[in-house]
């Protein structure tokens, strides 16, 4: 695979957590290209990295040693705010328990990133509606996430994520917290935003089904890359 | 920045840990705002509202009315200066004052207090434009009718319309009506015949004080200096409204330096409280403040909206505290001039400063309490988003 065509390159990498004097290895030499557009499933028992990675790739944490190329950005080399903002221009984030802000209502969840940038309020508005018109949920707009099953606060979710139009969506367990036919649902979806809106998906997740759905999938296990 | 209605929804969630801690700020609030409204209330009761041609004139070394004395002779001496205004209101009165005991009503022998007696000439009401006859009548010059301030009327024995008391033995005065002066000291004084008085005590040739209504405010350092200056008056000249806040400083420094050591000890109570709420929405909200960390709100836009949190608690505290305070402003109880020896009674006087202070007090109570959360909340990292 040609370096200009992968969007994250990790070279080298090694992460390391000190729990009291004991040092402990999550990570260890790894290597990993994801190209451009592609839909990346990681699997993996419990403990062996797989959050750390996925940490590593969205600029929420940086690697103890290593090379860390994301989207052209050179995130080993970045401060902790020149992170944040290249994470809300860069990656959209789908979690496990959706992470939607209890007190704010379906659009106003989807606009948070939007906040960020220099869009007025019309535009803002405008790209709110399109995205919760992707995930299907524009009628839920005025809805408060207690309001909404499981599987619909997790679309929300998804459409706060692609709202700021980010190059890659990185999905932690996206369908852990969801019965069968939301995880469907959802699995559909994230596939529809790779083939039909050309983003790169990097998804952890527990769940073979999950999985199944994804362009490549990696395992991941004490560390390192099967 | 993260958006303010984040803030204001949250508050609005925890509902009771929000009235819990807002209460508490109230309370500090409440305190705060009253010893200040009874500061205001001191200075208005004892800074007349006079007018600033008006001065008064004391025997030298007197700091007070009450302790001054001075012959009725030195009033032709302050008169025969240009300085002084002629006419309708204008010249030179002198008024002796006086303070007998009485008893209280409705409370029984053992209880009494003092009572401040000013005897005036008849032109003595024209002095003070801000006194006037809320009921009954003006006293007739020459006679023993007196009026007595609404502050004190009724709350002794016979000081009220209608009623008859000792200014000694066989001496009765007659109060014939009821004045209000501005909410100032004079409403706790009764007002007689200079006279009358001063014959039923034996001062006939003395004055206590002398009040002298000037052209204009310049006028004052000349005619000062003159008349400090003749060894024959040996007087000391005040303008009134100096007299009157030198009066005021000590009672109402007293009380406000009282009122504001008791709300500062609350206050501290009041920051941790504001604290541990603040601090327990951090604890409660780590995920959410790690999500947004993740979506890439910086760190001081998580400091700042924290900080704002805390203010707006702090601002509905204070909000709710001034409201209540309000309630005071019925309220006047009477305390003790130290300078007459005699009750003057206060009321609690809001005014726009004692509101503002009050509302800075306890944004700045929400700022102290709630900085170390924000910082707290600042440190939260974005990985905190990921976890289960």
């Amino acid at each position: 695979m040609a370096e200009a065509t992968s969007i994250v390159t990790l070279k080298g990498i090694n992460k390391t957590f000190h729990r009291g004097k004991e040092p402990i290895t999550v990570l260890e030499s790894l290597d990993l290209d994801v190209p451009t557009g592609s839909f990346e499933a990681l699997m993996g028992p419990s403990g062996s990295g797989k959050s750390t990675l996925l940490n590593i790739i969205a600029g929420l944490d940086r690697p103890t040693s290593g090379e860390v190329k994301v989207a052209g950005a050179n995130l080993a080399a970045m401060s902790d705010s020149q992170l944040a903002k290249w994470r809300s221009q860069n990656i959209g984030f789908v979690f496990q328990s959706f992470n939607l802000i209890p007190v704010l209502t379906a659009a106003q969840n989807v606009e948070l990133p939007l906040l960020l940038t220099s869009l007025s309020g019309s535009e803002r508005t405008k790209r709110v509606q399109t995205a919760l018109r992707v995930v299907g949920l524009e009628d839920r707009m005025h809805h408060y996430p207690r309001q909404l099953s499981g599987g619909q606060e997790q679309r929300v979710a998804i459409a706060r994520a692609i709202v700021n139009d980010p190059k890659i969506i990185v999905a932690d367990e996206p369908t852990g917290d969801l019965d069968r036919k939301s995880a469907d649902d959802v699995l559909t979806l994230l596939d529809k935003l790779n083939k039909e809106l050309g983003k790169t998906i990097f998804m952890v997740t527990h769940d073979p089904n999950a999985a199944e759905k994804a362009s490549v999938q990696r395992k991941l296990d004490k560390g390192a890359l099967q | 920045m993260v958006p303010f209605r984040y803030n204001v929804r949250s508050l609005f969630v925890r509902k009771v840990t929000t009235i819990a801690t807002a209460l508490g700020i109230a309370l500090v609030v409440f305190v705060f705002a009253a010893a200040l409204m009874l500061g205001e209330g001191v200075e208005r009761a004892l800074v007349s509202s006079s007018r600033p041609e008006n001065v008064i004139v004391l025997r030298k070394g007197s700091d007070a009315e009450l302790s001054s004395s001075m012959s009725q002779d030195v009033l032709g001496l302050l008169r025969g200066n240009s300085a002084v205004a002629q006419g309708e209101g204008g010249g030179v009165i002198g008024e002796v004052i006086l303070v007998i005991t009485a008893e209280l009503e409705g409370k029984g022998e053992s209880q009494i207090s003092n009572v401040l007696i000013r005897g005036m000439p008849a032109e003595g009401m024209k002095f003070r434009p801000e006194a006037r006859i809320v009921s009954g009548r003006a006293p007739q010059p020459g006679t023993n009718e007196v009026i007595v301030g609404k502050a004190i009327a009724g709350r002794f024995k016979g000081v009220s319309e209608g009623g008859t008391f000792e200014l000694r033995r066989n001496r009765p005065l007659k109060v014939v009506g009821t004045f209000a002066a501005d909410g100032t000291s004079f409403e706790s004084e009764v007002w007689g015949d200079l006279d009358v008085i001063r014959t039923s005590v034996g001062r006939q040739a003395s004055v206590s004080s002398a009040r002298v209504r000037l052209n204009s405010p310049a006028d004052f350092e000349t005619y000062r200096t003159t008349m400090e200056a003749d060894k024959r008056a040996n007087v000391k000249v005040q303008r009134e409204a100096d007299y009157y806040s030198k009066q005021s400083e000590q009672t109402s420094g007293f009380l406000v330096g009282l009122g504001t050591v008791v709300a500062i000890l609350f206050s501290l109570a009041a920051m941790i409280g504001a604290a541990i709420t603040m601090n327990g929405a951090v604890a409660h909200r780590t995920k959410e403040i790690g999500t947004l960390r993740a979506l890439g709100f910086s760190r001081i836009a998580i400091l700042v909206s924290f900080v704002l949190e805390a203010l707006l608690l702090a601002l509905i505290g204070g909000v709710v505290g001034l409201a209540f305070v309000q309630l005071l402003a019925l309220v006047s109880f009477p305390v003790m001039n130290f300078q007459t020896f005699s009750e003057i009674v206060i009321a609690f006087k809001a005014t726009p400063n004692v509101l503002i202070s009050a509302l800075v007090f306890s944004l700045v109570m929400g700022l102290v309490g709630g900085l170390v959360p924000a910082i707290r909340a600042a440190r939260v990292s974005p990985v905190e988003a990921m976890r289960g």
